[in-house]
């Protein structure tokens, strides 16, 4: 009875939402991802990222990983690279060879106005629910800010052409070059639902003297041109005007495109700036310099030539509101030269009057923030257009949110606000813990040398290769999928856990009860295997298999005649699962049956001795080794069990010799195994002739 | 369970006289169990001490209370840890390990066991316990199919029984029953009077010596 | 070859009388002397309590000592209560060396029945234990198993109770002991013949020798305490009315009486292989009973 109810409890998910899953727009499974990368799963890895994301190839160029920024590795020394992390899986997990599979469920048509992140998501997803879905796009070519705003250096083309080909294949029909200038047509046409995602592609201007000299550009036009393929003016001297991810592409561009001297100016200090820090960093290694805090007061001209641009300093950027709201010391002035200036200071949707919508701050469309509708029945509407330019994954995220609204709406359903299922994770990490785990530095992803990178407009970041994925991946603290002592009555206050834990997370509340705080457990599992009661469980039964349903399997493994039966537990963030014996457990040597185990602190001493239960001649353990584990002293713990299970073994008329417990980084680790082996058929051979056969 | 009896209040009182701050600390597991030094037995002890103080047989006393769920282990112990200045002495209530690791982990401050520690035993009925091990480190329970000879029998012989019973009790004391002819009879419902026939030798005292220490992993 | 003169006389068939001698509360041995010469040439053979009844007395090492000095057959009592199997084994070097050879192997009385009920008790092995302990002397080791300067040899004897309550129990112990090595029995006080004649049925089977152990009774008192409160004796009622209905003062007369007549039915019956006569703090009285069973020596 007991066995039953442990063994369904094990299969259950408490896991709590881990702060950057929280903070992706699109609620990503991120620890999930990263766990399987680690593991050297890379497809299945891929495969959750598309759960909930439709282009992963995108994002992982180009997003703003607001996930990083939260990730609670970076306390204990740098986040988890997860963007790159994500590169990686969709180099490396196949993703070209993706495909969906939809079908026509619906009759109602829906119109998509603007072919950018937030309508191609949309378009996807209404798509796969089953509706014939047409995308209008205004330019030529489809794309939105991905094609026109994000330079190739960020974003390859081919990428996105690909995704776009994916959609067309899926059945979307996309026409470009079509303009909308009336809903009301649309709806005449037959459309019964319309997503407006027209984007913000307008470049605000500041209104100051000498804005209209050639060039002094708007940014967002001159990356339009670029990205167009037409051929643009540049000057010697670049000036780019803004803080934001426009500012940097505009000046990175200027660089790439001949530009000697590049410099930007921004309103706010260097923390304040809207770009990514590393976009900044980019800009800063490539030697553009960044002029923080001063505002523009006029462009100086000579004639029809741009001479240069007269700064205010800029004292403060918000006001107590946070509202954005610069206030200047007009007296101290400064200038900077310049042949050519580009604006990049924000952006504005343009909404065509016929539609008839209502109008908010900024130009931006006014919508119902549940339902995503408009002042107009059957018109969404989300993207820039609506929240003012944003990253592309909170336009995926708008995207996928008007889907099912648009689908609430025409299935005439009660649109109900989306709940997440899961808790998140409600504290910090204590010091405590922090100090505790041992500090791995992050592999930065890899960029090309910077003297390559200014001369084209290739993408300068490259992936990871193999292994550096993996050390990255291992370094995720798996947050939120901690143990907890799920079965209370079952605990007798022991003390174990608190005394094996690596970390010191369990501990002695004011009651005599023993509680493991879920926002310091690093779910290492050596306390679930070390609880006397087993009254301890992890959030997260994350081994692909229950090791007791792979020993259950073991039973109707028929050994090979004349080889022993080994059975093998493996770690899978090593040798086994990710390095160079990965092939072992595709290609297993002859009689070797080896368990994949999400690290060796699991491995009960009852899953050593079971083996020989089922004729098994030997059992070994192999580890990743001290220096790899991502966690602490899990192999300690494996060696103590294995002597325990030795004793055990020795009653049982077996030499002690038939268990090992091997560090898989050892460097001759297959000539080992060999030995191994080698042993136990010595061993088996012995037996038989004692006794005859 | 190992189980304790209260000591004499006198005695209690003979030792805790020459302290001015008094914590009875009490311990929740084992001796709550036998009901001498749980929570409850904490507070009454509390009381019996203000009453020999009103009495006069005591002079005045700070005294506090408090319970822990275990004194054996030092866990249970470090809350109190920085919390006990003014204490000058802990009057504890566990068992006779409890009062130990107590004195180890509160090094400066003396700590007096309040209960006589006595025995393993179990509870036939309420309020009665009865000393069912002794702890000697060679479980011989399957050679009596569950009745020990060492815990029961008065002289802990293990080829019993001796001449010494009457009308089935032990001559040690007359309310107790001899524990070898529980044996017999048991033995014998089970058709297993063969275990009484054979011969056991004495008893390795060189096994488990004092001070014994296990390890266990 | 027999070890002992107690051995020579059980296998000669002769109905064999041994006596218990109680040693002094105290260093003077002077009356204990006195019922050594009283009864040694009477009796077959004298046995020496060991702290009978948990009471510390003179040893029984030293009673054998005096009678072996003054030429008669000790038998020495040997519980296990007081010393642990190293001392136990010490004093059998010793009585061996002053040739004493008949050793009566006992468990011991409980501590709590004595008059030290302060002290520890030992019961490092059982009566069964140590007549193995003895066997394992006589084959030249010790019971560690090292080797000894040389050989011992004893007379082993044991005691059971065949009135006792529950006969089953002590019939398993008394093959257990027989088993062990023991040769000789002498048992608990018999009142009721019938009882000793169940027992014998059953002992019979053994290549072993048994005296029947008689306590005289003094007094009406002393038959009702001991139906009380000894184990293993269980005086009739017939008894109890016969010492009741006799006048204080004839009372001793009349536990000889019946002691005699016991003594009588089972030398008559050839019951068993001898007495064994208990007359506790009243050894003078032993011969008045020998005459009355009509035993000379």
């Amino acid at each position: 009875m007991n066995g039953a109810r442990s063994q369904r409890l094990k299969t259950i998910d408490r896991t709590l939402m881990p702060p950057c899953q929280e903070a992706c727009p699109l609620n990503q499974d991120i620890r999930e991802y990263v766990d399987l990368i680690a593991q050297g799963r890379i497809m299945e890895a891929l495969k959750v990222i598309r759960d909930k994301n439709p282009f992963p190839s995108i994002c992982a160029y180009v997003c703003p990983h607001k996930c990083e920024e939260k990730c609670r590795r970076g306390k204990v020394d740098m986040p988890v690279a997860i963007r790159a992390l994500k590169r990686f899986a969709v180099e490396f997990g196949g993703d070209q060879m993706v495909r969906t599979e939809t079908e026509n469920v619906y009759e109602e048509r829906v119109a998509i106005i603007g072919s950018g992140p937030a309508g191609l998501s949309c378009a996807y997803y209404l798509r796969v629910l089953g509706y014939p879905v047409t995308i209008f796009e205004a330019h030529r070519e489809p794309g939105g800010m991905l094609r026109v705003g994000i330079p190739e250096f960020r974003l390859p083309k081919r990428m996105l052409d690909m995704e776009i080909e994916r959609l067309t294949l899926m059945g979307i029909e996309i026409r470009t070059n079509t303009p909308i200038t009336s809903l009301d047509l649309l709806f005449e046409k037959g459309y019964k639902a319309i997503f407006v995602t027209v984007g913000a592609q307008e470049g605000r201007k500041l209104g100051i003297e000498g804005e209209d000299t050639p060039y002094v550009m708007d940014g967002i036009s001159f990356l339009r041109e670029i990205n167009l393929g037409m051929k643009v003016r540049i000057g010697d001297r670049v000036v780019v005007v803004g803080g934001g991810g426009v500012a940097m592409d505009c000046a990175l561009s200027s660089l790439r495109l001949g530009a000697k001297h590049v410099e930007i100016v921004c309103l706010e200090k260097e923390e304040e700036m809207p770009a990514g820090k590393d976009e900044v960093q980019i800009c800063k290694d490539e030697g553009i310099n960044i002029r923080n805090g001063f505002g523009v007061k006029k462009v100086l001209r000579e004639g029809n030539k741009v001479k240069g641009l007269e700064l205010i300093k800029c004292l403060s950027v918000f006001d107590e509101n946070r509202r954005f709201n610069p206030k200047f010391d007009e007296s101290a002035l400064s200038y900077v030269d310049a042949d050519m200036v580009i604006f990049a200071v924000g952006q504005m949707p343009r909404i065509p009057e016929d539609f008839h919508l209502e109008v908010g701050r900024g130009g931006t469309i006014k919508v119902d923030p549940v339902t995503l509708t408009t002042n107009r029945k059957g018109v969404f509407a989300g993207g820039d257009a609506v929240t003012g330019p944003a990253s592309v994954v909170e336009a995926l995220s708008t995207g996928k949110k008007a889907a099912k609204r648009i689908d609430d709406y025409l299935r005439h359903r009660y649109p109900f606000e989306e709940r997440s299922e899961k808790e998140p994770l409600s504290s910090e990490m204590s010091q405590k813990t922090i100090e505790m785990i041992r500090k791995i530095s992050r592999h930065e992803p890899p960029l090309k040398p910077r003297d390559e990178r200014v001369k084209r407009f290739e993408a300068f970041e490259l992936v990871y290769n193999w292994e550096t994925a993996i050390d990255e991946a291992k370094r995720c603290l798996r947050c939120g999928m901690g143990a907890e002592i799920f079965e209370r009555d079952k605990c007798a206050s022991c003390l174990t856990c608190l005394r094996v834990c690596p970390y010191h997370v369990p501990y002695l509340n004011e009651k005599g009860d023993v509680e493991i705080p879920p926002s310091d457990c690093v779910a290492c599992g050596i306390c679930v295997s070390e609880c006397p009661a087993r009254a301890i469980f992890l959030r997260k039964p994350s081994d692909r298999r229950q090791i007791e349903t792979e020993l259950y399997e073991l039973k109707n493994s028929i050994p090979q005649k004349g080889w022993p039966l080994i059975v093998g537990f493996c770690c899978q963030y090593g040798l086994f699962g990710t390095g160079s014996l990965s092939s072992f457990y595709r290609h297993p040597k002859t009689g070797i049956h080896i368990i994949p185990v999400l690290c060796i602190g699991k491995i009960e001493v009852e899953h050593m001795i079971r083996p020989f239960e089922l004729n098994a001649q030997g059992v070994f353990i192999a580890g990743c080794g001290e220096k790899q584990c991502a966690r602490d002293n899990t192999e300690i713990f494996a060696r103590r069990k294995a002597e325990k299970a030795k004793e055990i073994i020795s009653y049982l008329g077996f030499e002690k010799e038939r268990i090992e417990v091997f560090s898989s980084t050892e460097k001759d680790m297959e000539k080992r195994l060999d030995q191994f082996i080698e042993k136990i058929s010595e061993m088996m051979l012995s037996r038989m002739l004692k006794e005859g056969r | 369970m190992i189980v304790a009896e209260r000591k004499p209040l006198d005695e209690i009182i003979g030792m805790v006289r020459p302290f001015k701050n008094i914590l009875i600390l009490g311990c929740g597991t084992c001796v709550t169990v036998c009901n001498v030094g749980g929570e409850r037995e904490v507070s009454l002890l509390d009381a019996a001490l203000r009453v020999a103080i009103t009495k006069g047989m005591l002079e005045e006393k700070v005294i506090s209370q408090y319970t822990v769920k275990r004194q054996c282990d030092k866990e249970f112990l470090t809350s109190l840890l920085g919390k006990a200045e003014e204490i000058d002495a802990i009057l504890s209530l566990a068992c006779g390990v409890g009062v130990q690791v107590l004195a180890d982990t509160f090094s400066d401050i003396p700590c007096i066991p309040g209960v006589n520690t006595i025995f393993m035993g179990a509870q036939p009925e309420m309020g009665v316990w009865d000393e069912r091990c002794i702890g000697c480190g060679d479980c011989r329970l399957f050679e009596t199919l569950g009745i020990c000879p060492l815990s029961r029998c008065a002289k802990g012989i293990l080829n019993g029984p001796c001449g010494g019973s009457k009308n089935g009790k032990c001559e040690a004391n007359k309310d107790v029953d001899c524990a070898w002819l529980l044996i017999y009879d048991r033995l014998e419902r089970h058709g297993q009077l063969e275990k009484m026939r054979q011969y056991y030798p004495p008893r390795d005292y060189g096994r488990l010596r004092r001070p014994k220490r296990v390890t266990i992993l | 070859m027999a070890v002992s003169l107690l051995e020579e006389k059980l296998n000669s068939k002769e109905f064999v009388v041994t006596a218990e001698i109680g040693p002094p509360k105290g260093p003077d041995v002077s009356e204990m002397k006195k019922n050594i010469e009283l009864l040694k040439g009477r009796v077959d053979a004298m046995n020496v309590t060991d702290h009978q009844s948990s009471v510390m007395r003179y040893p029984s090492i030293g009673g054998c000592l005096l009678i072996k000095e003054m030429g008669g057959e000790p038998v020495l009592q040997m519980t296990t209560r007081d010393r642990n199997r190293i001392a136990l084994q010490a004093e059998l070097l010793f009585a061996y060396s002053r040739g004493i050879r008949n050793v009566l192997c006992l468990t011991g009385d409980a501590v709590e029945i004595g008059d030290h009920k302060e002290a520890k008790p030992v019961f490092d092995v059982d009566s069964v234990q140590l007549i193995r302990m003895i066997k394992t002397m006589e084959s030249g080791k010790d019971f560690a198993g090292n080797n000894l300067n040389g050989k011992v040899e004893f007379f082993i004897g044991a005691s059971c109770s065949p009135e006792a309550h529950s006969i089953k129990p002590q019939l398993i112990k008394f093959e257990k002991k027989v088993a062990s090595g023991a040769k000789f029995f002498q048992t608990q006080g018999i009142y009721d013949v019938s009882s000793l004649r169940r027992f014998m049925q059953f002992a019979r089977q053994f290549d072993v020798k048994v005296l029947a152990g008689i306590i005289v009774l003094f007094s009406y008192r002393m038959a009702l305490y001991m139906n009380e409160n000894v184990p293993g004796v269980s005086v009739p009622d017939e008894i109890l009315e016969e010492l009741r209905n006799t006048d204080k003062t004839q009372a001793l007369k009349k536990g000889v009486e019946i002691a005699a007549r016991t003594i009588r039915a089972i030398k008559d019956e050839n019951l068993c292989d001898g007495v064994h006569i208990m007359a506790i703090g009243r050894e003078h009285i032993i011969p008045e009973v020998l005459e009355a069973s009509g035993i000379q020596k």
